[in-house]
């Protein structure tokens, strides 16, 4: 298993299948662009977001090994950077009522994509500072600054008036509806990630992961590998935030609480910690599953009148799934496997394996 | 044996979540017989508590008018978490899934704010019921709002602050993480130096944070200002404990706020600290304004026996229930584009909290607020201000 997946041959002989799905996937995405009505597409666009956000904390948290609690942080300044940028300069006027933009970025309007790119980077500043003093230490330094920070950032954006327009939010920023900008951008950076992981950098990001002194050993830079990690990280979350503000036409500085941190730490851990695939479908099934599981919040669900059925009960099944997973499933949905065509077939064969009856109980799926 | 559980209790789920979206397809299914509302509110998370009101005086207009043009009225109540995403996310769905053809909500203003443009490009009527900030319905010829706004509010009380208690000198606290307080904090400091004349008769400005506990820094600083009344709009919990603070220094000068401070929480985190505080509201259940305000009070003690006050909110949810089922009759149709018409042409509409008239901006142009002051741990009407 683990041969096959970092072997780059097998991926080439078995490549017709993976272009083939990936054609299929763009025409899906096409199809959907066109015929789903809005409140599809909203949430169709918001899995995409989260897939990218998921990802980038999966690659320093999962791959790396470094427990990193920033997302909001580096979120909320993507999305800030495209707030500021992107908002049509007549409309500034009526937005900043309190206190007008600051002069230097009041006339400034470019591009959604400079401006989403622009956030990426600057997201990656703002961990380049973090990063520099918590990524030499060992332990859980790095989570506690992550979380201090992403606060810090809050706290600054509240009382940045004349930038951020305070606690008052920026809104009628340009929206975006079409599914190709969140799921262009959520394909890039899976594909990137992909090759990321599979490449040189990739196993001495797990190298780390397995064990530090040993990585050390074998001659991999510690400081430098995981700095590579966390900013690669910070740039695809501030690249989320700007597509997430883009999303909502709107931001203000309560969207950004480090409880959202906690929806992709789920999402991860549901995922499974190191594993691309497993991101993507926990991303799905929590957003999709949010809304689908609506129907809890309502007094006469199943046709019962019980005084459980109101408003958080499907917040409840999110909590207990997360406890089914860390006490049966500890390693999440897809541990550090990929939903690779190997494994699938591999898969494929034992489950018809134990359905055949045959009891061998250390064969099969289990990972 | 822990496999084969954990694969039942995942299919459990997935079967759950398959119920789901096939219970969802069937009520979306037309019902020409119905009229549906969406009711958006925050009824998980921070705000629950003030989404639950509003929700409760919507519930009660609903059952005193449940029917227009001959068609029964269906509220749909969508849980918005108090989070901006799933804002976006409850109103597309109302309006895709539920095709209600107009929302009341949010409790919020920048959840109101989020789902602006989702009513926007949908062109569906929505009518704020507590949303003050003008952000809410400006630039959007599709959001309206039943309650003043921040500008209105912060005026009445400069006014009450220059005219009924003489005050040359302010100080002001404000909430600097919260869009409400803020704004009030403007618009207040705006009228009270065009009423005094003096640019600097705000002596001092403290800020603080949702959540802070320790105010001594500020309030020594305002001290040192000695202002003659202190204005600090804010979440009621910590402006209680400002009060207190305040009074333990030595702080003699009365305080002011906002109709944040109308909860019960204010009264008992504050105690015996927070009597004579005088605060703006929308509603008094003692002295209704209107008609219909005094059958909403008699009305909603029949349905709440056992509550001492009316929240203000609540009676804000009732009105806008109201004004929009008055809208679709005036419309004569239930079609969401006449309606937005209609509810941009009410005029005078005799709402429990007051005359509205809804004005160019969407906007209710109330021009009447009451005062209301803590006594005896009670808050008690003290006056109602009419302002042009």
């Amino acid at each position: 298993m683990k041969e096959t997946q970092n072997n780059i041959g097998a991926y080439l002989k078995l490549h017709w299948k993976t272009a083939v799905f990936l054609v299929v996937l763009l025409v899906g995405i096409g199809l959907a662009d066109n015929f789903v009505d809005s409140y599809v597409r909203r949430l169709l666009n918001l899995c995409a977001i989260y897939v990218i956000v998921s990802l980038a904390m999966n690659l320093v948290n999962g791959f790396t090994g470094q427990f990193s609690l920033g997302q909001a942080g580096f979120m909320a300044i993507g999305a800030y950077t495209v707030a500021v940028f992107t908002v049509p300069i007549e409309s500034r006027a009526a937005i900043f009522y309190l206190e007008p933009m600051a002069p230097f970025l009041a006339n400034i309007q470019l591009p959604f994509i400079v401006a989403l790119i622009l956030g990426g980077l600057a997201s990656v500043v703002a961990a380049f500072f973090i990063g520099s003093p918590c990524l030499r230490l060992r332990g859980d330094y790095l989570a506690i600054a992550t979380l201090g920070f992403s606060e810090i950032i809050r706290i600054v954006f509240t009382n940045t008036q004349s930038i951020t327009n305070g606690a008052l939010g920026i809104k009628s920023i340009p929206t975006i509806s079409s599914l190709w900008w969140t799921y262009g951008t959520a394909l890039l950076i899976i594909i990137a990630t992909v090759l990321l992981i599979n490449s040189t950098y990739g196993r001495a990001f797990k190298s780390i992961r397995e064990d530090e002194i040993a990585a050390e050993a074998m001659g991999v830079g510690l400081f430098k590998t995981k700095m590579t990690s966390f900013l690669i990280g910070a740039f695809f979350t501030g690249v989320g935030g700007g597509l997430f503000a883009a999303l909502l036409g709107t931001v203000d500085p309560k969207q950004f609480y480090f409880t959202l941190t906690y929806n992709f730490l789920l999402i991860i851990v549901l995922g499974g910690m190191g594993s691309i695939s497993g991101t993507i479908i926990a991303s799905f099934v929590v957003t999709l599953g949010q809304e689908a599981l609506r129907f809890l919040d309502e007094p006469m669900a199943f046709g019962l009148d019980l005084p459980i059925f109101r408003p958080g009960l499907r917040m409840v099944v999110f909590s207990f799934l997360l406890m089914v997973i860390v006490l049966f499933y500890r390693k999440g949905l897809m541990g550090t496997n990929e939903l690779t065509w190997d494994f699938m077939a591999l898969k494929y064969q034992s489950i018809k394996k134990k359905l055949g009856g045959k009891k061998t109980s250390n064969e099969g799926g289990g990972n | 044996m822990k496999k084969t559980l954990s694969v039942l209790l995942s299919l459990a789920l997935v079967v759950t979540m398959a119920a789901g979206c096939s219970g969802g397809t069937t009520t979306s299914s037309e019902d020409s017989d119905v009229i549906k509302i969406g009711v958006f509110e925050p009824l998980t998370g921070a705000n629950a508590a003030g989404g639950e009101l509003e929700v409760e005086g919507v519930e009660l207009a609903n059952q005193l008018r449940p029917e227009v043009l001959g068609k029964k009225v269906e509220l749909v109540i969508a849980d918005n978490k108090s989070d901006k995403a799933e804002a976006t996310t409850a109103a597309a769905r109302l309006i895709e899934k539920d095709k209600v053809v107009a929302i009341l909500g949010s409790w919020g203003s920048s959840l109101s704010i989020a789902a602006g443009d989702v009513v926007k490009t949908n062109q569906i009527p929505a009518v704020a019921l507590s949303a003050t900030n003008p952000q809410v319905t400006a630039g959007n010829d599709y959001y309206f709002r039943v309650c003043f706004l921040d500008p209105f509010q912060g005026t009445v009380m400069a006014n009450y602050a220059y005219k009924n208690l003489n005050a040359k000198k302010v100080a002001i606290i404000q909430e600097v993480s919260n869009d409400y307080s803020v704004g009030l904090a403007k618009f207040f400091t705006d009228s009270f130096t065009k009423l005094t004349g003096d640019p600097s008769s705000i002596v001092a400005t403290g800020n603080y944070n949702t959540g802070d506990q320790d105010f001594n820094g500020i309030l020594t600083n305002i001290k040192a200002a000695n202002p003659d009344v202190i204005f600090a709009p804010g979440n009621f919990t910590e402006s209680a404990l400002i009060i207190k603070q305040a009074r333990a220094l030595g702080i003699t000068a009365p305080f002011i706020g906002g109709d944040t401070w109308e909860t019960n929480e204010f009264i008992t985190v504050g105690g015996a600290d927070v009597e004579g505080a005088v605060m703006s509201t929308f509603f008094d259940d003692t002295n209704p304004l209107t008609e219909a305000g005094k059958t909403f009070v008699a009305e909603y003690k029949k349905a709440y026996p056992d509550r001492d006050n009316i929240a203000a909110v609540t009676a804000l949810g009732y009105d806008g229930y109201m004004m929009t089922l008055d809208a679709i009759e005036r419309a004569g149709s239930a079609d969401p584009v006449a309606i937005r018409d209609a509810l941009a042409a009410t005029k005078d509409f005799e709402g429990a909290t007051g005359m509205i008239t809804i004005d160019e901006n969407g906007d209710a142009s109330k021009n009447e607020a009451i005062i209301k002051t803590v006594k005896n741990g009670i808050f008690t009407y003290m006056d109602s201000v009419t302002i042009d």
